[in-house]
């Protein structure tokens, strides 16, 4: 029977476990404080270590005394950043506000804050350039850099006979990384020359060698531990220069030092989402399919690059005739990092604002414009037309589409506020990443899993405990998960939405594997056919009749019991990759204040075999939240003048509150055709959509675009007052 | 961080002696909720926090005919949860409904919230528009002044060394009156004034004039700001969409906010309009409905 034994995963509908709405393992640790995150770490004797950054946008470094820090009874010790060391070659020139100049450890935090403040500082203030948006004033100042154009086709010819031309310009602001737990580490040295470090990383088993390489120390000597994480979304892949900080202070100090960043340099310091604009002229023939797409944008992701590349624009469609130039802004603002679906969320806004405003001018409903361009949707697997197709149709019942729209700026109603339906549609990879991990069953039945993964708050315990769980017949209260440690086999960073995949399909192959050993075992003691063999509800059975217990199984192990490696990904159907997703958004717009409110929100979204539908939602509902976010009021704001970050605390850095979050729907779309495409991976992609869904339904409201998101009350306010023939 | 002493006294007299000794470094603490962070931050380095909560006056509420009484460190839900209240001095719960969430709802107190005099404190256009009178407690004694006059600018007001607030009075509510404040804010909760309108308006038997009308603004200057104009346009007026506009259109004349992050001058002075219209119809509803 050796042959059928293939890695697959069950018929759908005998799964007990896969599919199925199930909480976290770990929720209870999460919700009671029993977790333990990297901020919570304090060993005996721990010492608090703060930051003092530069908050010149552009400066010379001077001066820096820190010896007034190391006076300060109860300071232990005093790093020096690069930037701050004067004594390094072409030092002391600082390109952004935020810049990491000294960190003071100390033993209690306001000691280490004391010390922050004695250090003194002096700068000879630079000429500097925040403005992301103004192209030509960057221009003038020599800030850009041409990062790319390529066209194919015949764009002049198809805008000149297209039977609708639309020009347009769209935007979207840098927003900075917001975890809830800001990035640092808990760094010990042990007996040996060894580095313990507890991080607060989505890399646990790529970091040793970042922290070794500048320690001067073996990779094989630094442990990393990631038990609790409070998110990452694609800004902690690195050790970090605060991490090396905190290694070296404790070494110096011989005690364990903590380095977590304060709100504000977690705000200025930890990567941005780059800024996007677009000066864009569309064209469309008179059932308004496209067929033609010129555009130019440009955008900052700091003073080394890293803005939007001249790929991906347009968005998830792709025109016959059509050109693309790209510029970058070297501004003087912090870096950028890989956030949550770069940089589908800007490509998003910049290609499907413009189509609804195609749609708007054509006097067209904006949903039928989607539609008749699915079929240039670019690139991707063949199967997203139909699957768009689909998602639009569920979408449209969900929010009640057909019976609410009305067009662009004729809302019947006669008060102040109006109301506007919008949509967008987005695309993701999500294939599954690099994992290794080992499967261990004790002979008293008991199942262990070890992967040097991590839970960065997706459910990846709960993913691997249901997979194991699911291929064992057990129930969740028997499997243990070991994750967050590099002392386990290696797994990938998670970013990219590649750790379900890569988690479920590593322990599927592990699990499958011990289960036929196990199948052998049982049936050589019992005289059974292997090959009838199923494992269910704990026990070992063949076809209807049980033949023995999972425990009884186990016992046939031996004393070692046994212990399977699973890896992946292969190419043997567990996982795939290629997702869509359309949201639609119902919003009122007060046209006398700009207050912008979500009435209803919809998301629907494939992302092939679910293995758990509750933390597939929500990751939804998550991504839609941080949506509204950045669609409404999360921004960076940078001074014009002095250069600086001047939202970079809680207070103004403007994330919603709940009650501007109105009601989310879900809506996961898994036909069995999507079950049959294995695990992938969907933390980013429902993330993209909201930022163009909701700038859509606001312009349906209104009858006029805003062209910048986040739809601040004062921007709409301001683009009404344009649209009247009044100052922006 | 600085250290600091902490003194709880349980007699106002007791107080204005340790605020009085302390050479303007001793500081009172109502519920703290400005006061601690400012400490934290470094705003404030007093030597000495007095908690003034363990005075009896400073907790009290007093209702009655001849008008309301609030000791200074009162937190905010206690007002809200009171019904009588509520119904008299809407403008006031509304304030302290929307200051914070619940948690420092529970802490915070009308009486700091006037006396941290930031310009976009949520409870001090409203006690302007109710005519409240600040019964000061200092080494010379006890005075009394106008809420009106009692903020002089950002983190500025007329209390002198030794000084603290120790309540606020308001008069009884008139017949066919009725308050009301609202703050614009970008998002829906929790969240600092860009614009804050309190409003009390007494109309006649009928309901179809103004009698008498208070107006307050928040946020649009370096301090709260009583708009007279505003009331005016409003007084022995009937009560009509244009004389409301009108007292709008005044109230945005008198705003003069500054440029920042949270919005331009140009767009809070709109707001300023729009808010205050909105406002005066509120309190007119809710004069109308008694
Ligand atoms: C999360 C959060 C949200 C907030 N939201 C709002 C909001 O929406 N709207 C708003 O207006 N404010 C808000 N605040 C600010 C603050 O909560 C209010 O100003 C509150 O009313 C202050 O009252 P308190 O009793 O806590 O004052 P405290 O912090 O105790 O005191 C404030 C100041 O007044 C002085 N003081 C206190 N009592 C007296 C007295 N009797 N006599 C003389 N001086 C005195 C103190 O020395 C201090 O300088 C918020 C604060 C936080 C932390």
């Amino acid at each position: 029977m050796a042959e059928e034994r293939k890695f697959g995963w069950g018929p759908r509908k005998d799964n007990v476990l896969i599919g199925k709405s199930i909480q976290r393992i770990d929720g209870f640790e999460k919700v009671s404080g029993k977790a333990q995150y990297t901020a919570d770490i304090n060993t005996p004797g721990t010492l608090y270590a703060k930051l003092l950054t530069c908050t010149h946008a552009h400066a010379k470094l001077k001066k820096l005394d820190v010896e007034p820090a190391k006076k300060i009874p109860g300071v232990r010790a005093v790093y020096i950043f690069p930037a701050g060391d004067l004594k390094a070659e072409g030092a002391g020139e600082i390109f952004w506000d935020g810049t990491l100049i000294a960190a003071v450890a100390a033993d209690r935090p306001e000691i280490a804050e004391d010390g922050v403040k004695a250090i003194i500082a002096e700068y000879e203030v630079l000429d500097h350039i925040v403005d992301e948006e103004d192209l030509k004033a960057a221009e003038a100042k020599g800030a850009t850099k041409a990062v790319g154009k390529n066209a194919k086709g015949k764009v002049e010819d198809a805008l000149k006979t297209a039977k609708h031309v639309h020009k347009g310009y769209y935007g979207v602001h840098t927003i900075s990384h917001m975890c809830l737990e800001p990035h640092g580490t808990h760094c010990e040295w042990k007996a040996d020359e060894v580095l313990d470090i507890h991080a607060s990383t989505q890399n646990v088993s790529g970091l040793a060698g970042q922290f070794a390489g500048p320690l001067g120390i073996d990779a094989a000597k630094v442990l990393v531990t990631a038990n609790f994480e409070g998110g990452g979304f694609g800004s902690k892949f690195a050790a970090d220069e605060w991490g090396i900080a905190a290694a070296k202070m404790a070494k110096e100090t011989g005690k364990p030092v903590k380095l977590m960043l304060d709100r504000a340099t977690e705000l200025k310091a930890a990567g941005t989402r780059p800024s996007g604009y677009i000066d864009v002229t569309l064209g469309a023939d008179e059932t308004g399919k496209i067929v033609a797409w010129d555009s130019h944008h440009w955008g900052s992701g700091g003073i080394s690059g890293g803005s939007i590349p001249v790929g991906g624009i347009p968005y998830v469609f792709d025109f016959e005739n059509r050109s693309r130039t790209a510029t970058q802004l070297n501004c003087n603002v912090g870096p950028t990092r890989a956030w949550r679906a770069p940089p589908h969320p800007q490509l998003c806004i910049l290609t499907h604002c413009a189509i609804d405003d195609l749609a708007m001018k054509m006097g067209k409903d904006s949903y039928d414009v989607f539609l008749t361009n699915l079929e240039q949707t670019a690139g991707t697997a063949a199967h997203l037309p139909e699957t768009y197709k689909a998602e639009m149709e569920i979408a449209a019942k969900l929010i009640g589409w057909k019976e609410k729209w009305h067009p662009h700026g004729k809302d019947a109603g006669k008060g102040a506020v109006k109301r506007g339906l919008g949509m967008a549609l987005h695309t993701w990879g999500g294939g599954a990443g690099g994992c290794a991990c080992n499967v261990k069953i004790h002979a008293d039945g008991s199942v262990e899993s070890f992967v040097g993964s991590q839970d960065i708050g997706t459910g990846t315990r709960t993913v691997i405990a249901i997979t194991l769980a699911e291929t064992f017949g057990l129930p969740l209260t028997a499997i243990k998960v070991n994750l967050g440690s590099n002392q386990y086999p290696a797994s990938a960073a998670s970013g990219g939405s590649i750790t379900v995949g890569g988690v479920s399909g590593a322990h599927r192959r592990a699990a499958q594997t011990a289960l036929w050993k196990i199948f052998d075992l049982v049936a050589a003691k019992y005289k059974v056919d292997a090959g009838t063999l199923a494992a269910k509800e704990g026990s070992i059975v063949s076809g209807d009749k049980k033949v023995c217990t999972w425990k009884q199984a186990s016992m046939l192990l031996g004393p070692m019991g046994l212990e399977t490696k699973g890896e992946g990904p292969a190419e043997d159907g567990l996982t795939s990759s290629r997702v869509g997703g359309v949201q639609m958004a119902d919003v009122s717009v007060d046209s006398e204040t700009g207050i912008v409110r979500i009435n209803k929100y919809v998301a629907v979204q494939d992302c092939g075999l679910i293995i758990d539908e509750l933390t597939a939602k929500s990751q939804i509902y998550g991504a839609v939240i941080m949506g509204i976010a950045y669609a409404l009021s999360e921004e960076r704001v940078m001074d014009k003048k002095t250069g600086r970050y001047i939202n970079a605390d809680l207070q103004n850095y403007k994330l919603p509150r709940i009650g501007d979050i109105g009601e989310i729907v879900v809506n996961i779309y898994q036909p069995d055709s999507e079950y049959s495409r294995g695990v992938i991976g969907l933390g980013e992609p429902p993330v993209i959509s909201p930022g163009a869904a909701i700038s859509n339904a606001v312009a349906n409201a209104l009858g006029v675009r805003v062209p910048v998101v986040p739809l601040t009350p004062q921007r709409v306010l301001a683009a009404l007052s344009k649209s009247k023939g009044g100052a922006a | 961080m600085r250290d600091f002493d902490y003194a709880a006294p349980t007699t106002v007299a007791e107080a204005v002696q340790l605020l009085q000794s302390h050479n303007g470094a001793a500081r009172p603490m109502a519920g703290g909720t400005d006061l601690i962070d400012q400490v934290r931050v470094g705003r404030l380095t007093p030597d000495l926090v007095v908690d003034i909560k363990k005075i009896p006056e400073l907790t009290a509420i007093d209702f009655s005919t001849t008008g309301l009484r609030i000791g200074a460190a009162v937190p905010c839900y206690r007002l809200y949860h009171d019904a009588q209240i509520t119904a008299a001095y809407s403008a006031l719960t509304d304030s302290a409904t929307i200051i914070g969430g619940i948690q420092i709802q529970s802490r915070a107190s009308v009486g700091g919230n006037l006396c941290n005099s930031g310009p976009a404190a949520d409870s001090t256009p409203s006690l302007i528009a109710l005519g409240a009178i600040v019964v000061i407690a200092g080494p010379k004694g006890t005075r009394e002044v106008s809420v009106d006059t009692f903020c002089t600018g950002p983190g500025k007001n007329i209390l002198e060394r030794g000084e603290f607030v120790v309540e606020i009075k308001l008069p009884a509510r008139a017949a066919h009156s009725g308050s009301a404040y609202q703050r614009f804010i970008p998002r829906n909760e929790m969240d600092i004034a860009v614009v804050g309108v309190g409003v009390s308006v007494t109309l006649d038997a009928a309901g179809q004039n103004f009698v008498a009308a208070k107006i307050a603004l928040g946020a649009v200057a370096a301090k709260p700001l009583v708009a007279d104009a505003a009331a005016k346009a409003l007084i022995g007026q009937a009560v009509s969409e244009a004389t409301i506009q009108k007292a709008a259109e005044a109230a945005r004349a008198i705003a003069t906010p500054i440029d920042d992050m949270r919005g331009t001058i140009e767009f809070r002075k709109h707001v300023t309009g729009v808010l205050t219209a909105r406002v005066i119809q509120q309190a007119v509803e809710r004069a109308r409905a008694t």
